[in-house]
């Protein structure tokens, strides 16, 4: 057993066989897309679990603790958990967004003191970047931060923080130089978040749940060591933590999607509208659109590591959020005039989903946004005119 | 160079697309096309395949190809569909090469093979499987809008004997066959209706037999080179959009800086991407992926030429409603690829009933 590749998908999928069951086996395919509340305090035993056996960060180099995978090592490892039915991770945010930022940007010390707790599933994260006035238009962000003697001091508010709740530490950008405006002036801070100067509202969402929060800042603080890069970088850094939003994870997460379409599918057939052309149509174009989530991931991955954004990245965010937002209403009109019923008092699955997947098209850059992004960068297209006020 | 092409992919693409922009000379070549009333260029395909070697470049290595399969045909079909060429290598590069490797006996491809890869016969497929009657030794049956039918030098006709397919070359220059060109929509590739009327067997010549399924198989294979030329339609049309936009003024400014204009656009692009990605897919796809992710190239890559060209009249205002602007060319391509060999809505219900296990 010479391939790397395979290596991972036998030792990795023996692992999950071996131990997604007993108490954990209720997880299976659970905490995803809309269901982020289901079992928080068993999903954090299982990512303790992950951790035990070195599953947390296998991306990252192996002095960091991590096992350092290739690509397609990384593709494989996260269809494997997804094969398997893996739960949605409640480490996620620190595992692929805050960590690969902090080992690009991060001092030794501060890898030396945030690292391990991620690895080994102890301590979360959230990501407090938006704000009320600051959405789409990230630059005009307004929360403030001083330094107080050996403390970084913030005030301020931010908004839509998923899962703060079940998190012990926000990486937050604030605006460190008074009168500064746009990208200048702005800090990448760790800040924990049990603390007096923190108050945490949760907000309730379409779903009922309320996977996110609002985050107010009244004189925080955080030591005055916990400052990735200088003042200045933040907006460098917190955008170098979005390009990690891309990645080897997308494979995991079409995996999830391909379980969902198997589900639909089976519906259909139980209730008979497999028997519907249109609805036909319509799973097969959901099918297809699977494969070409694939095959452009591949592309995309394969030139990853150049640094440059190659066409097929672009396209990532805005294709698959509006092909999962299509499959949610597909479902809908699978279940029929059963969408409108919740069995039990509870959405199934798939209810969860539909809801939940409105949120696609919005976090992590709107279907909008994408657009813009889109035609300026990748197609040379005029940028778009900013307001005067600023 | 990006995934999944190599070096050998990079300089046929180069070389393709410089002989392609010379034919087509913006849109010049289509015109030229149009004026002849042919729908094919024979010029042009006789500079491409007996100069270029590009007719055998999937036809395997010891009969003379290049033998770089789906992925090199993908390459050179792009080119060819991003200036519109009207050059019979959809049939004879494609489906023929595919039918004669895939069902040919030894004798027949060493006797057809090396002569399609140097461009020195064209074939065209004729499905006659339910069109085409053997009785007492002669066929006979009328097929129509047979793709480049007029420029084929043989045909490669399907039909049932003793319970099975067979696939029988012939020459279409025999006086049991009558071409007739069709007046298209599309002017720039021709269809034909070829009338078979008490053709002997004496003069086919077997080159394998198959049964219904396989041979749906092979073509709907097939396929994947007509998506291709659809990617390169589709960027072409979005490239001349940009250009236009990007000049353009009304209201003070460029027309791509209103909003409206860049989203558009940036859907171009996103279909665009979405089909190419799914048309590399079919043509590095595994044995037992192949026919569905062939099928699912076609649907994605004939709707989003059609889509994409559109659109491109669209943001171009009165002049791209103009014969003189070439954009109609390419409209009246895409909308001829959405139903050549079968429409999307036929390949998403073969996909169908795939998934469910049935048949609609
Ligand atoms: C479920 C969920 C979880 C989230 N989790 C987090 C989190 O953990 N941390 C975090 O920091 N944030 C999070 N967000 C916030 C998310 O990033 C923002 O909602 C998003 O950036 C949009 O900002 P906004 O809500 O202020 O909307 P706005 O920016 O006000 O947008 C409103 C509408 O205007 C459109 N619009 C805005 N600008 C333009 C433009 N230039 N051109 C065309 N149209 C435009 C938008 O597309 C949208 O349709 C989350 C959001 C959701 C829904």
């Amino acid at each position: 057993m010479s391939d790397p590749v395979q290596q991972v998908r036998e030792e990795f999928g023996t692992w999950m066989k071996e131990n997604l069951v007993g108490e954990f086996a209720c997880l299976k395919w659970r905490g995803t897309f809309g269901d982020d509340e289901a079992y928080p305090e068993l999903r954090k035993k299982w990512e303790q679990k992950l951790g035990e056996d070195g599953w947390v960060g296998v991306g990252w180099p192996e002095q960091y603790g991590g096992r350092g995978y290739s690509l397609p090592q990384l593709v494989a490892f996260n269809e494997e958990y997804a094969r398997y039915g893996g739960p949605g991770r409640s480490g996620h945010i620190g595992e692929t967004l805050f960590a690969p930022t902090l080992i690009a940007f991060g001092s030794g010390a501060q890898k030396e003191r945030f690292l391990p707790g991620i690895r080994n599933g102890t301590e979360y994260w959230c990501q407090g970047y938006s704000e009320p006035n600051a959405g789409s238009d990230l630059s005009n962000i307004k929360t403030k931060a001083r330094v107080d003697g050996d403390e970084w001091v913030l005030d301020g508010q931010k908004i839509w923080t998923s899962l703060a709740v079940d998190a012990d530490w926000a990486f937050v950008i604030a605006r460190a130089e008074p009168g500064s405006v746009g990208r200048q002036g702005l800090v990448f801070l760790l800040i924990p978040l049990d603390q007096p100067g923190i108050e945490i509202r949760p907000i309730t969402q379409i779903t009922g749940g309320s996977e996110f929060n609002e985050l107010f800042f009244t004189e925080a603080r955080t030591h005055k060591d916990n400052i990735l890069g200088d003042v200045g970088d933040g907006w460098k850094i917190a955008m170098a933590l979005l390009g990690f939003e891309r990645g080897a994870s997308t494979l995991g997460q079409q995996m999830i999607f391909a379980n969902e379409v198997n589900e639909i599918i089976k519906l259909a057939k139980e209730n008979g509208k497999a028997r519907d052309p249109i609805i036909r149509q319509r799973i097969a174009k959901a099918y297809a659109g699977l494969k070409i989530m694939r095959f452009s991931a591949l592309r995309m991955l394969s030139t990853a590591e150049s640094g440059e954004m190659s066409a097929e990245a672009y396209i990532s965010k805005i294709y698959w959020a509006s092909w999962h937002r299509d499959l949610g209403e597909l479902a809908m009109d699978v279940m029929g005039s059963d969408a409108e019923v919740m069995a039990n008092g509870e959405f199934n699955a798939l209810q969860k989903m539909f809801l939940f997947s409105r949120a696609d098209t919005i976090y992590a850059g709107t279907n909008q946004i994408q657009r813009n992004i889109i035609s300026e960068r990748a197609l040379g297209m005029p940028k778009e005119p900013r307001g005067t006020k600023s | 160079m990006a995934y999944p092409f190599t070096e050998d992919h990079d300089m046929i693409r180069e070389a393709v697309r410089a002989f392609a922009q010379d034919w087509y000379d913006g849109g010049k070549g289509s015109e030229k096309v149009f004026k002849s009333g042919t729908g094919f260029d024979l010029n042009a395909w006789q500079s491409l395949s007996q100069e270029l070697g590009m007719a055998g470049i999937a036809v395997d290595e010891e009969y003379g190809g290049a033998g770089l399969g789906d992925l090199g045909r993908v390459v050179v079909m792009e080119e060819l569909g991003a200036s519109l060429c009207s050059v019979p290598f959809l049939m004879s590069g494609g489906i023929a090469t595919d039918l004669l490797q895939s069902f040919g006996t030894d004798a027949a491809k060493a006797m057809y093979l090396p002569r399609v890869a140097a461009g020195k016969i064209t074939p065209a497929y004729v499905e006659g499987v339910d069109g085409i009657t053997l009785d007492k030794g002669q066929l006979s049956g009328k097929i129509t809008h047979i793709a480049f039918g007029n420029a084929a030098s043989h045909f490669i006709l399907s039909f049932e004997m003793e319970g099975e397919i067979a696939l029988g070359m012939v020459m279409a220059a025999n006086p049991n066959i009558t071409v007739s060109t069709e007046t298209t929509m599309d002017p720039t590739r021709s269809l034909s209706s070829v009338e078979i009327s008490n053709l002997s067997l004496d003069d086919v010549k077997v080159i394998g037999t198959t049964d219904r399924a396989h041979l749906q198989t092979i073509v709907d294979r097939s396929f994947i080179t007509l998506a291709a030329e659809c990617v390169g339609g589709a960027q072409a049309c979005l490239d001349m959009t940009l250009e236009y936009t990007g000049q353009r003024e009304q209201f003070d400014r460029p027309i791509a800086s209103f909003q409206a204009i860049k989203h558009r656009c940036a859907d171009m692009f996103i279909a665009i991407e979405a089909a190419r990605s799914a048309v590399l897919n079919a043509a590095v796809a595994e044995e037992n992926e192949k026919t569905d992710a062939a099928l699912i190239a076609k649907a994605t890559a004939t709707e989003a030429f059609f889509k994409v060209a559109g659109d491109a009249i669209q943001l171009h205002g009165g002049i791209g409603f103009t014969w003189e602007y070439p954009l109609h060319f390419f409209f009246k391509r895409a909308r001829a690829n959405k139903s050549i060999f079968g429409t999307p809505e036929d390949a998403y219900d073969r996909i169908a009933s795939g998934l469910f296990g049935d048949a609609a």
